[in-house]
């Protein structure tokens, strides 16, 4: 089990990143994803294992500087 | 410490304005040549075209200045103002100055954003705006004192030139106990011996009992601020609360400002964190996405960037409360604790240091070939108290560092420094140099358009391969964002008032990442309205973070995700409870448009803002050299034959940087045709009669200066 955006998740062995967005709707506006205290962009999505247990945030980046 | 010694020279008395709907209706004029001090109303007609802030700022340099004046004479003022929401306690981010001047870097305009109390302690001392002129031979230190209804110009001797020393010494002259009091505008060293002095901004840290730095750092303000022989600005006020400002509507106002702070404190932990970490977690994901400056902009990725990343400073942050205005939560502010630097006079000794955040860890970090976190807090520290531009400092620096390596520049020139990127003592001792005016640091000091011409007169370097190389447009140095891959971000860089400084649009993630402007006209638009939108956060006395650094967690199912609109509603409601002016999302963007065209004109009033003083160096827009080309070369040939359809076969990697130079130069050309349409300009970037006339900035010296452009209705 794993919490996203504070709401619990279901959880597999080899659950990548872009598994888990594979289950919301317009994911694409997600380009980068933090595990715990650690950010993924998207460019990582595929190939970054979620641990069980993580605490995940989509986070809608749209800013910065 | 030596001693030092204060001598009051004048003291003006006056009657402090009760503070209406965010106005004192009133600024203070400073003439130090003469040792006058003057009150100039402020009208409402004033009020409506220029709203505040910047806007203020720019009227009162527009009449300060000629088209002649140069950033060093008497004439050329140093204007501060907050703005009508300025000094707002409850609402996040809600305590910002913003400071103009003729740039000594730029010839023209520079506007910088800074935190810290003196904005709003400067309003609520009775003054929406200050404009100090003139010159003075020995040391000043200007007091307002909005306490005691006074304000003082001291003859000062003997006080320390770094300025956080100083203005911790200043914090306790002028405290009487209190020193969450007072706020200190100071500069130091660098700024006297280089074109790229910046200005500190004092907040007083309860917690850790010291007084905190923030920086107008763009532009060289704090050059002009040592030029005129200005030790400091020292403000002094009392409690703030939400009915300091006087609001037409304190209910809506908290109701307003409650849901703002609430939702920043319920989701900045869910997303960027910037409470903990504050802007470092760009480091990453803009080295993941190949934005990373890195070399000199050469590249926007390596694969050392996580040993400067947020990972690291979270944990070298000294944890605490770091909110450069009163109540705001999103307190960005970060600083490290007990950091002993390793050269220059503080060798050895402990100090705070005020930072980093992303654009100093970028400029002085990665951009430099440096991916050590202990040096890039030492450079920010020596940047911060020598009174230096990081932004600036690093970029000029990656540029000798470039034309070095190149050959185009050797030891000879240098001094003995070996400026390999990389180099991280000599990048330091760059540092030191500037400060005490000596050396090839000073050489560097005087910003990346100068060292061209120096380079290629006095050093026999090619003149057109630096032109590519040397990050700079209009004479101010890019901050830290690589937009070869994001035309958008081009023009966010190139078509930006006062010179490419990602404050008026950073478009990189709508543009590159989310691919939200597909078309010409979608880029125009977005380079019409975030400049717009951005602006007017600097006319109010606000800080834009809280706007789309927090998203809602909704706001991807709106119409227009990238503009937060949720939050630009908040922010219409917010105007409309401070200052009792009804408006709404729309009315903030043609509060904007009249400042921002007339900063345009501005411009070419100075001798700038045409077509051709939009122009960024090729860098910006593609790969200069082979090594650029081919480490990404199979994104570039997959343009070439996708996007433009050249058979690349048998190709040079010159043939094909020429062909990718004159494709991406071309758009770049017609990206400014269609934001000039856009804006209201013509084909050459000057606003038309019917732009100033709808915008109300029709005044006769403006219509005089269209005219002698070839602009008539």
């Amino acid at each position: 089990m794993i919490r996203v955006n504070g709401k619990k998740h279901f959880w597999y062995e080899g659950m990548t990143i872009k598994d888990l967005l594979n289950n919301f709707n317009k994911s694409h506006l997600y380009a980068v994803v933090r595990i715990n205290d650690k950010h993924i962009s998207r460019p990582y999505f595929e190939k970054t294992l979620i641990p069980d247990n993580s605490e995940v945030f989509l986070i809608p980046m749209v800013a910065g500087g | 410490m030596a001693e030092y010694k204060m001598k009051s020279l004048m003291v003006f008395n006056y009657d402090r304005p009760v503070i209406e709907k965010g106005y004192a209706n009133q600024t203070l004029c400073i003439d130090i040549s003469d040792v006058v001090i003057s009150v100039k109303p402020v009208t409402e007609k004033i009020k409506n075209v220029f709203i505040g802030g910047k806007g203020f700022d720019l009227w009162l340099l527009w009449n300060a200045v000629n088209s002649t004046t140069t950033w060093s004479d008497p004439e050329n003022a140093i204007c501060i103002a907050s703005g009508p929401m300025g000094g707002t306690p409850v609402y996040p981010g809600s305590g910002k100055s913003i400071v103009t001047t003729i740039s000594p870097l730029t010839g023209s305009v520079i506007d910088s954003n800074v935190g810290g109390y003196f904005g709003p302690y400067l309003k609520f001392s009775g003054f929406d705006a200050l404009e100090v002129t003139g010159k003075s031979l020995k040391d000043v230190v200007l007091f307002i004192d909005g306490i005691d209804e006074k304000v003082q110009i001291f003859e000062a001797s003997g006080l320390p030139d770094d300025s956080y020393a100083l203005s911790a010494i200043l914090t306790k002259y002028f405290d009487r106990g209190k020193p969450r009091n007072i706020s200190v505008v100071s500069t130091g060293p660098g700024a006297k011996n280089t074109r790229m002095g910046c200005l500190n901004f004092t907040w007083y840290d309860l917690k850790r009992k010291r007084a905190r730095y923030k920086q107008a750092g763009r532009g060289g303000i704090g050059g002009v601020f040592a030029d005129k022989g200005i030790k400091a600005i020292v403000a002094r006020w009392d409690t703030v609360t939400t009915k300091t400002n006087n609001p037409a509507d304190a209910t809506t106002l908290k109701e307003v400002g409650r849901k703002h702070s609430r939702e920043v404190v319920e989701l900045d932990p869910k997303q960027n964190q910037m409470a903990q970490i504050g802007t470092t977690h760009l480091v990453p994901i803009m080295n993941d996405f190949d934005l990373l400056p890195t070399h000199n902009f050469q590249y926007g990725q390596h694969s050392e960037a996580d040993n400067i990343g947020q990972e690291v400073f979270r944990r070298i942050f000294d944890p605490g409360y770091d909110g450069c205005w009163m109540g705001c939560t999103l307190a960005c502010s970060h600083g490290v604790k007990d950091f002993v630097p390793l050269t220059g006079p503080y060798k050895g000794i402990k100090v705070f240091v005020d930072g980093p955040e992303y654009e100093t860890i970028a400029g002085c970090g990665s951009n430099l070939g440096i991916f050590d976190p202990h040096t890039i807090i030492e450079m920010n520290f020596y940047c911060d108290t020598y009174g230096l531009d990081t932004i600036s400092v690093g970029t000029s620096t990656a540029f000798a560092m470039e034309c070095f390596e190149m050959g185009l520049i050797n030891e000879s020139h240098t001094g003995g420094m070996n400026l390999s990127f990389g180099n991280r003592l000599a990048a330091l001792e760059v540092v030191h140099q500037m400060a005490r005016g000596e050396g090839f640091g000073q050489i560097i000091g005087r910003g990346v358009r100068q060292m061209k011409m120096i380079f290629s007169r006095d050093y026999g370097a090619d003149p057109d391969l630096m032109q590519d190389i040397g990050m700079e447009a209009k004479g101010l140095e890019f901050s830290e964002y690589m937009t070869k891959e994001s035309l958008a971000q081009q023009g966010g860089y190139g078509l930006a008032l006062k010179g490419p400084q990602h404050d008026e649009a950073w478009l990189i993630f709508l543009d590159m990442v989310h691919n939200f402007m597909p078309t010409f006209e979608q880029k125009a638009e977005a380079l019409h309205w975030f400049p717009m939108f951005r602006t007017w956060f600097g006319l109010c006395g606000l800080c834009k973070l809280p706007w789309n650094d927090v998203v809602p967690e909704d706001n991807k199912d709106t119409p227009e995700p990238a503009k937060v609109m949720k939050h630009v509603e908040w922010y219409a409601d917010y105007y409309t409870a401070v200052t009792g002016r009804q408006t709404t999302a729309d009315g903030l963007i043609r509060m904007s448009e009249a400042v921002y065209n007339f900063q345009r004109i501005f411009n070419l009033k100075m001798g700038f803002g045409q077509r051709e003083h939009d122009n960024i160096p090729y860098r910006a827009m593609g790969p200069v050299k082979i090594v650029e080309y081919e480490s990404r070369a199979e994104r570039y040939d997959k343009q070439l034959v996708e996007k433009h359809n050249i058979d690349i076969t048998g190709k040079t990697t010159e043939e094909k940087i020429a062909l990718l130079r004159k494709f991406r130069e071309n758009l770049y050309e017609k990206l400014k045709d269609a934001v000039y349409k856009r804006r209201g300009w013509t084909s050459n970037g000057i606003p038309t009669i019917d732009t100033v006339k709808r915008l109300g900035i029709d005044f006769p010296e403006v219509l005089e200066l269209l005219k002698a452009h070839g602009v008539e209705s």
